[in-house]
Parts: structure tokens; sequence; C-alpha cells
């Protein structure tokens, strides 16, 4: 029997929700931190990293697939005992709440720098959790929907960012390999954050709707990741002069701060409040993930109160302890070792012990 | 009953929750379109604004002032003084600077504010004016529209003819930190008039190092390959006789295509340049009879022949600066990368001693509507 037939999502909205969650957190400062690593080839770390997803997604999916009605707590539960999956419910829960704690953060830090600079962390964070509430308070179904709407508005982004390229010097991108490849594999290596977040096909899977669409899926998703990764990476790369794009923390802002319309000044005003709707993606899905974990320990079947939950701990959270900017970085180096654990290592595990235990 | 909480819940964030305790309305606002920088004679730092007055009791229709600070901050501090109202530099046109400021090392700096603070426009031109400040700022001539206007038109549409060079704020800043590349501004002189008098080229620490007239210009941006389509260049031909006082040996044209094809190499130490500049042009203007008919291709060898004469009279100029306007520095990196990067920190030097040749091919393409 379908456990979780209500909810199911289309391949569409699988893609939406897994690309959404990549795309966001790091995407503005990324070209910045490559080129701090691998200068102006840091791009060719970005083909590294995403063979490397593509690659441990498919173990997931792949490790998923030999319970496809569950998901990987009701895996676990299935292979290894309750406890297991009680344990793996309260780190899951733990890690999709630490991830989009990270994003909604540095998202808050995003709007006060760039747009409301004297209205307080308190405030904003509230203005962002009440649509966070509408949204994740319904079913997975309704998260999917929302992230092909903002997949479909966004789709005018990509454009904008052909206009800088008329002041584009491509020789910068020469020569290839400058130095060789190990600043390339240290840049593969901050790219690492970016394309993490693919563990919430864990929970997303059995909500699929086709369960053999899920390999095409991951690859789609990632595959869309990276292009837009390498996509803006490559703009900010040829718009700014090697040495200069370390200089800035969001070099994907001020690309655009140089685009001169007669009728609108700081366009970059537009993009920063449109890539909310982007960024909400890598708080919204994680939080309903997050929430879901916590009401299938306890056994409940409604993930209401967990997220109400979470809203309140986020809220009065903000009036005690607001991260800075550096913090928030230092959050994101521990958010991507710790993703490393739950989205490769573990993952390439379970597979094993699941062969092993097959023969 | 849960309802009605959540409407109690929505209207009480409502009130508590607005986005706008940070606006500013417009009549306390004050929107300087120029800023204005130089040095006095004890290098202090002088400060200028022209902010567009729109009251009506005022006869003037802008206003100009200029404060002596530290910082550019400390200077907004400073004029806010004199006004009702707050600064916003949020609409900065133009960016002036004198050349005595210039002649200082890293004068860039003094500028952090318009990259650092989120709110600072980075597309204002920047412009040199040889001379004190005060002489442009306080000029106010009542038969042209008021300065930032004047002076930000000029740029634009000169620079739409490569006569003069269109680097905003973002430029000079991209340029900071490139050191295969030196920084050109547009200039303009005061005769009488405002005149746009052309480039003025900056070495690596962003001094000043030289001028270059609006011909010059465009042989720059030729070299560049950023010359505009249909730019426009007049040359004397030796061998054609002059009557009287009018110079009948010249003859002008304009540029249908221009394309510079820069071959990088490094041998023996030193780095080799092959610049190939090929034209294809048609003439506008022909003081001298002459038979095209039969004789273009001499005509053609004749004006590659001069251009060459000019632009190597112009890389002369830059080698002498050891500068880069050119940005054959960035050419070195893409081609020659192991060579430049020792040589990197020094790329001026490093220029200065190399090979450049240059090759001109001229094509006519036209010659207008009479033989």
């Amino acid at each position: 029997m379908k456990k979780y037939a209500y909810n199911e999502i289309t391949l569409m909205q699988f893609i939406c929700i897994l690309s959404g969650v990549q795309l966001s957190v790091g995407l503005l400062a990324l070209p910045q931190r490559l080129a701090q690593r691998a200068g102006t080839d840091g791009w060719i770390g970005l083909l590294l990293i995403w063979v490397f997803t593509v690659i441990a997604n498919l173990i997931i999916v792949r490790v998923m697939s030999s319970y496809p009605q569950g998901t990987m707590m009701d895996l676990l539960t299935h292979y290894c005992g309750r406890w297991v999956g009680k344990i793996a419910a309260v780190l899951l829960a733990l890690y999709f709440f630490l991830y989009g704690y990270v994003g909604i953060t540095r998202t808050i830090l995003y709007v006060k720098q760039w747009l409301l600079p004297q209205t307080s962390t308190f405030q904003i964070m509230l203005l962002l959790l009440i649509p966070t509430y509408t949204v994740a308070r319904n079913g997975l179904r309704i998260v999917g929907r929302y992230a092909e709407l903002v997949f479909f508005i966004s789709l005018w982004i990509p454009f904008a960012y052909l206009l800088p390229l008329q002041d584009a010097q491509w020789l910068y991108l020469l020569p290839v390999l400058k130095e060789g490849w190990l600043p390339i594999l240290s840049a593969a290596e901050i790219a690492f954050l970016s394309f993490s977040g693919i563990g919430i096909t864990m929970v997303l899977y059995p909500f699929l709707l086709h369960k053999r669409q899920a390999f095409a899926g991951v690859a789609i998703s990632n595959t869309v990741s990276m292009l837009v990764f390498l996509m803006i990476s490559l703009i900010c790369f040829v718009y700014f002069s090697p040495s200069e794009i370390k200089e800035y923390n969001e070099p994907v802002v001020n690309v655009l701060k140089n685009i001169e319309f007669k009728f609108i000044e700081r366009i970059e005003v537009v993009f920063i409040s449109f890539y909310l709707f982007m960024f909400s993606l890598s708080w919204i899905p994680t939080f309903h993930a997050s929430a879901f974990c916590v009401s299938w320990m306890l056994g409940k079947p409604d993930h209401r109160n967990p997220l109400r939950v979470i809203w309140l701990i986020l809220a009065a959270g903000t009036l005690l302890f607001m991260p800075s900017f550096t913090q928030n970085d230092m959050m994101g180096r521990w958010l991507s070792k710790i993703a490393f654990g739950f989205e490769d290592a573990i993952p390439v595990c379970l597979l094993i012990y699941l062969w092993t235990k097959k023969e | 009953m849960s309802k009605c909480w959540l409407h109690v819940f929505i209207a009480i964030s409502v009130l508590l929750i607005s986005g706008c305790n940070d606006r500013l309305d417009l009549e306390d606002a004050a929107f300087p379109l120029l800023g204005g920088y130089d040095l006095d004679e004890k290098n202090n730092l002088l400060t200028y604004v022209t902010v567009p007055e729109f009251s009506k009791s005022a006869r003037k229709k802008t206003q100009e002032l200029g404060v002596r600070a530290k910082t550019l901050q400390q200077a907004r501090q400073q004029s806010d003084a004199y006004w009702p109202a707050v600064f916003q530099g949020r609409k900065m046109l133009v960016i002036l600077v004198s050349k005595r400021l210039l002649a200082h090392v890293d004068w860039f700096r003094i500028l952090d504010v318009f990259s650092r603070d989120a709110k600072n426009p980075l597309t204002c031109r920047m412009i040199m004016y040889d001379g004190p400040l005060s002489e442009v700022i306080y000029l106010n001539q009542q038969d042209q529209p008021f300065l930032p206007l004047l002076l930000r038109g000029m740029v634009d549409t000169k620079s739409g003819r490569s006569e003069t060079v269109k680097t905003t704020f973002q430029d000079m800043h991209r340029l900071r930190f490139e050191k295969g590349k030196t920084p050109s501004i547009a200039e303009i002189r005061l005769e009488n008039e405002i005149k746009l008098n052309g480039t003025a080229l900056l070495d690596h620490q962003g001094k000043y190092a030289d001028s270059l007239d609006a011909q010059e210009t465009i042989l720059l941006q030729i070299l560049q390959n950023q010359a505009k389509h249909a730019v426009s260049l007049t040359l004397a031909i030796p061998g054609q006789a002059k009557r009287g006082p009018l110079n009948t040996d010249k003859l002008s044209f304009s540029t249908n295509k221009a394309k510079t094809h820069i071959k990088t190499a490094f041998h023996d130490g030193h780095f080799q340049f092959d610049l190939a500049v090929h034209l294809s042009i048609a003439l506008t203007e022909r003081l001298f009879p002459y038979d095209m008919h039969h004789k273009s291709t001499v005509l053609e060898k004749a004006i590659a022949e001069q251009l060459k004469k000019q632009f190597e009279g112009l890389i002369g100029k830059i080698q002498s600066h050891q500068i880069d306007p050119i940005g054959l520095g960035i050419h070195a990196q893409a081609f020659t990368y192991k060579p430049y990067k020792k040589v990197e920190d020094q790329w001026g030097r490093a220029l200065s001693e190399a090979n450049i040749h240059l090759s001109v091919t001229v094509t006519i393409e036209g010659v207008g509507t009479i033989k």
C-alpha cells in the first residue's frame, strides 16, 4: 500500500525542488570563491563537482529504490530496526533544519545589505517566515507546485545576465589550466556547498509519482544547477578582471549594477528582490522536510505542529542571535562537511550494506 | 476560533512590520549629479558637488558647493550642513577629478565609498580636468545645459564616435586591479567654453601619464578593437601640393570595419606583439585631385603608410611612459602565461622593452557620390 499516496509529485516538481535547493545558498558568492581558489579556471572545478554530485545522487536513488514505498527512515527501520530509523529521523531533521537556517539567515543578510539596511533582522525574518509557513504547512505537492512556479517566473533572469557581456574580456579565460590541477581541485571543494542539498531526495523519493524517473530526475536537476552555476561564473569571470573579482562579496549582484536603463536606477534591487523567490527554495522544502522527519519520528501523520515549533524557534531565535556574514560563512563550511557525510559517505555505506545483505 | 486568532495575528503583524521605516521623502533629499575631487595648495582634499535646485524661489537652477574634508563621507556630512536636505549619492552622473589629484599614487582609494555602499551607482563617468576644479564648477554658463548633463552628454556622444573613452567608475575599478592594462579617462579643458579634449592616460598606480587628442584616441580604440563602427579620421597624404594657406593635401574617411589582430609571443627574454590592423574605409573628403579609377591601390598604400606612422607614434608614446592602455598585458597573460607572471608587477617596463610590430592594410570600399 502506498503510504504517501495523496502527495505525489511529478518529475517536473521533483526537478524544481532539487535544483531550487541547490541553486540558492551560495549562488551569489560562488564566482568569487571559485576565483579565490583557482582564478578564472574555477569553472572546471564546477564540472568536476557536478560529475561527483550526480554520481552521489544516483547512489542515493539506488539505495532508496531498494525500498521504494518509504523514505530513508522507513528504509532504515525496515532493514536495521526501529531505533536506527528514529535516530536517522532526528539526524536528518537537524540536518535539514541547519540547511534551511543557513539559507534563510544568508538571505536576511543579503536583504539587509542590498535592500533594507535599516530594517531589523527580526522584522525581515517574520516577513520571510509568513509565506514560508503558508507554503510549507501544506503537503509536499504544494511545495512542489511552488518550486515549479518559482522556476517558471525566474526563467528571464539568465537573459539579463547576457547584457553585461558587451563589456566582456574573453581573454581572461585563457590559458586554461594556468597553474595545473591542484587549484582546480581546491575550487571544486569550495563548489561542493553549492551542489549540496541533494539529501532531500531521501525524503522526496517515496512521493515521486513514477519511481523509474528518479534517475533521470536527479541527473537533470543537477545538470540544470550546474549549467546555471557555470553560466553565472563564466559571466563574472569575463566581466571582472581576475584580481578584481576577489574584491567583491557578491559579484553576481555587482555585475548587474552596471546595466544602465533610463527608467530605473539600481537595477540590482529588482534582482535581489526576485532572487528571494529562488532563495526561498533553500529553506521552504528543507524546513518542510525537517518537520516531516520530526512528525515521522513521533509517529504522527500531521507535520504542521513540528513546523510551528520550527517557526517559533526561528522567530524567537533571531531576537537572541543573528549570525553575521563571517559566522554565516563558517556555518556554511560546517554545513558542507556535514552534507558530505549525509549525502555522500552514508549512502555509499548503505549501498554496500544492502549489497552484502542481499548476498 | 483559530481563524479569529489568525486574523488578530495578521492585523498585529501588519501594524508591527512595515518595511518603510527607512524611507526618504523627495523634499528631504538632495541629489548631487556631479562630484568633483581636487587638492588645494596644501594637498587637502577638496570636494565639490553640483545639485539641481527644484525650489521655485531659487533663481538659479543649480547649486554648487565646495568643502574641505578628509574623506568623502566626511565631505558629505559637511555639505549636508548647507542644505535643508540630506545628501544621496545615488543619482551621481559624473565624477570630475583634477590633474593635481591625479598626480598622486592611488588617489582612486578615496572613492572607496562608491564601491562599498550598495546605494551608490557605479556607472558615473570619470572625467579629468586640467586645472583647479573651482574654475569649471562655478562657471555657470547661461546658454548651456547645466554642467553634469553637459559633461555626461559630451562623454556619451563623443565616445560613441570613439573620440574619447567612456570610462565609468566600474571600469576604473576593474583596471585598478588589472596589471595588464592601464586606465584611460575622458579629459576636458576650459578654453572660454568647456571643451572635450580627448583622453588622459593613467599609469598602473592611477597617476596621470599623458594626454591623447581625439584622433589618437580613435587610433587607440582601433588597437583595442573597441572602435565603434564608422569612426572618422583625417590624414595628410604626402606628395600632394598645398595651395596657398589651405591644407589641400588632406583626406578624410570613415571606417566601415576596423579590426586588429594581435599575435603574442615571447622570444629571448622579450615579449613580441604583432599587431595587424585592417581597415575598410569609405572616403568622405578629399581636398586634392586624384585619379581614383586607376590609382586607388596606390592611395590605399599611402593611407596605410600614414596611418602606420601615426600608430607608431602612439605606441612610442605608450612605451616611453611605461603604460599599457591597449591591454596588451591581457593578451600576454592569455598566450604567454608563464613569462608574463614573472614580470606582471612591472608590466609597464616589460612592455616598454617589448618588440611591437605593426602592419596596416587599408581597403577603400567607397569614394562617395562624386569622382
